[in-house]
């Protein structure tokens, strides 16, 4: 080639990106996980034309690669559940629609298989049997190349990374505090305490001179946890993703991790009970994807933004000293060059030559 | 959900999107095997009511259910135009309306107003790797196992060529776990291997009995503070000697040493996207970077016997003789009145025309020297 592409070429890149959080964006807010509501969306934005007008097979075949790469990066964690299920129908759309023969494959890394089990375990146990489809019909395809790593790697780091800016509201909710909540060591943790205040008691000499513990550790813990949980609950609320009822299912017969609490709320969407979303919500669908499409882009910086320089020590002294700008500004126009000067370049800018003067 | 311990067979990151820290081949292939059924890496491929029945099996759907999933998920759910009317892939559609296609239209714009020709870099690119993606053996004995590791090794150009040191692949080796490094350096083709010593102007006649790679045999790979010397032919010396003395005098890490010949590719210890080194001919050095580890697949070409697998190789221009323009060259001249200029390159007919008289008689003073050009192996 008469030059190198430039590194990263082969798995990022914009704006393919930003068609792609389009389109994610768009199955979020259909707040469905059904394969039917994907094609729609699919077949809607007329996204399989991505891979039209691609003049050469290389840059075709290089394409595909960064297809399906992002496609991955949605599939893997930290993203929601439901994203990470809208990613897996991208791997399959970009994988079936790609145009090289013979086609190019979905890498899977080792370390990212964990996460992979747990998702079909999670589908599995919510019934949702088209995300297992999809998959098994990818794996039967033999779309897989188990890898040790996402991306070929040669070495090549770069200057100014060009990396996604994750969309914040594709991001899955933490549950790490939910989880926290349920299980019992909090109460574990309150009785630890008690056990040792008495010891404490008992001891004469100890007593009353020695803490090793705050005493109300354990109520300390559960006021910060449920003030997160309500942050979060807000939040999240605000941004138009609907609430999962988390909370308000704290009172019934469940089993104890909060992973089957999330997970019924899916539940109730199980692929035998799909409904169609109400005519009204898909008119406003068309709206709110261009509010929050603003909304993500205050979240993340402008990338071309300059950096700002820090304020000269002539500023500050101004700042501190109370004069306004505006007072001190005298153009001194230089009117004779010192010798030795003459020949450099006098600076163009309003404010007064400090080494002139 | 993490391991109690970080378990160093999984490959992660040292530098994000550079290189891994180093692990073991072997045992890497060892954990996928671990985790996965048979029938994800086999290359059998099932056919659709097995599918269909398997699935069935496995999530406890019913038959409505699953006659329904056949239909929605199913390949034509994804087509976006009428079946009849399948536009033309090579031309971006006249009203995009994503992002991606309205750049690129901009582009096809552009380029139509403009003459360019097409790219012979582009075209062949592929070409290695089109000629034997899906081969299978003749015997079976020669098929590559199921579930073996394939890995893919770029091989750069020497640091004295000014022009593509840092960053242009010389050649792209695909082996599998089972090829030992010997192999490797076998398939490893340098222009250095082939060079010819010694001054031949009185004498152009006279084949060269030895080249460089018969008289120098010796050859080291270095792979994470480990020489792997080739130590297979009698005259073949152990050139990693010198570094390790000089490193122990110095205060370094002690390095160790192995046979290249007895070492496969399985038994590694590596760091994948991590430049290592491969020396022969006594200074000829090439960095050599493991791109990828993965494991086979049915659309890998299985046949062991074209191992080490050539899946692209960096065509250099040519240096063509000084007075035809047309022929490489082939001849090397110095200190010559005949020549255009110091030092000057022939090709052979070239050469004897000018230099030689018709009964082969040498005209005037020079020296001569056989040239191989870096190109040779196009």
């Amino acid at each position: 080639m008469p030059h190198a592409p430039p590194p990263y070429s082969d798995i990022f890149d914009e704006l393919l990106t930003e068609d792609v959080e389009e389109l994610l964006g768009r199955f979020q807010l259909s707040d469905s996980v059904r394969y039917e509501v994907f094609a729609d969306i699919w077949r809607q934005m007329c996204f399989s034309d991505v891979f039209r007008g691609i003049p050469s097979l290389a840059e075709l075949k290089r394409f595909s690669r960064v297809t399906l790469a992002t496609a991955v990066n949605y599939f893997l964690p930290p993203f929601s559940y439901q994203i990470r299920v809208g990613g897996l129908y991208l791997m399959f759309a970009f994988y079936h629609t790609q145009l090289c023969r013979p086609p190019v494959r979905i890498r899977l890394a080792l370390k990212d298989w964990i996460y992979i089990k747990k998702f079909l375990g999670d589908s599995a146990d919510a019934g949702h049997s088209d995300v297992l489809y999809i998959y098994r019909k990818l794996d039967a395809a033999k779309a897989f190349y188990y890898t040790a790593m996402p991306h070929v790697l040669a070495f090549q780091k770069q200057r100014k990374p060009k990396k996604a800016a994750v969309c914040a509201k594709f991001l899955g909710r933490a549950t790490a505090v939910h989880e926290l909540m349920c299980a019992d060591i909090l109460e574990e943790l309150g009785n630890l305490q008690v056990h040792y205040e008495q010891l404490k008691e008992a001891c004469p000499e100890v007593k009353g001179q020695v803490a090793m513990t705050h005493r109300d550790l354990a109520s300390r813990l559960t006021d910060c946890m449920s003030e997160f949980i309500s942050w979060q609950q807000r939040s999240f609320s605000s941004l138009g993703v609907k609430r999962k009822k988390a909370v308000d299912e704290d009172g019934e017969e469940e089993s104890d991790s909060s992973r089957a609490r999330l997970l019924s709320s899916i539940k109730q969407k199980s692929y035998s009970c799909y409904q169609e979303a109400p005519k009204s919500r898909r008119h406003r669908q068309a709206e709110t994807v261009e509010s929050l499409s603003c909304g993500a882009e205050q979240l993340q910086d402008p990338p071309a933004r300059q950096k700002k320089r820090p304020p000269s020590l002539r500023a500050r002294t101004q700042r501190s000293l109370g004069e306004s700008r505006e007072d001190s500004w005298t153009q001194t126009w230089l009117l004779s060059v010192p010798e030795q000067k003459e020949r450099l370049p006098v600076r163009s800018t309003k404010q007064p030559a400090a080494q002139y003067a | 959900m993490a391991a109690a311990y970080p378990n160093t067979n999984i490959p992660d990151y040292e530098y994000a999107e550079v290189n891994t820290k180093p692990f073991h081949i072997g045992s890497f292939r060892q954990e996928w095997m671990n985790r996965l059924e048979p029938t994800e890496y086999s290359y059998q491929q099932q056919d659709e009511d097995t599918f269909h029945a398997n699935f069935a099996e496995e999530t406890g759907v019913g038959a409505e259910t699953l006659a329904e999933l056949k239909s929605i998920c199913s390949i034509d759910s994804l087509r976006c135009h009428p079946e009849d009317e399948q536009p033309d892939m090579e031309v971006v559609p006249p009203n995009p309306t994503l992002k991606t296609l309205i750049q690129r239209k901009k582009r096809q714009d552009y380029r139509a107003s403009l003459k360019v020709t097409k790219n012979r870099h582009d075209i062949y690119a592929d070409e290695l790797e089109r000629l034997t993606a899906g081969k299978r053996p003749e015997d079976v004995t020669d098929l590559i196992p199921e579930g073996e590791v394939i890995l893919t090794i770029n091989v750069y150009y020497p640091a004295v060529f000014e022009k593509f040191t840092y960053n242009r692949s010389h050649m792209t080796l695909l082996m599998t776990g089972s090829h030992s490094l010997a192999e490797l350096r076998d398939a490893i083709c340098c222009v250095s291997d082939l060079q010819v010593c010694g001054e031949f102007s009185n004498t152009p006649d006279v084949a060269p009995d030895f080249i460089s790679k018969d008289h120098y045999k010796s050859a080291f790979f270095f792979f994470e503070g480990v020489f792997y010397n080739d130590m297979r032919f009698p005259e073949c010396q152990d050139i990693s000697k010198t570094t390790m003395e000089w490193a122990k005098a110095r205060n370094f890490p002690s390095f160790t040493q192995a046979k290249m010949e007895d070492t496969r590719m399985a038994d590694l210890k590596v760091k994948v996207g991590f430049p290592y080194l491969y020396c022969h001919q006594g200074d000829c050095e090439h960095l050599v970077i493991i791109t990828d580890v993965r494991l086979s697949h049915r659309s890998d070409c299985l046949d062991r016997k074209l191992f080490p697998l050539l899946t692209h190789k960096h065509r250099i221009v040519t240096q063509k003789c000084a007075v035809c323009h047309l022929f490489i060259g082939r001849w090397f001249t110095t200190d010559d009145h005949f020549a255009p200029s110091d030092p000057c390159l022939f090709c052979d007919k070239c050469f004897r025309m000018l230099h030689y008289d018709a009964q082969g008689n040498k005209l005037g003073d020079f020296l001569a020297y056989p040239y191989v050009d870096r190109g040779a192996f196009n």
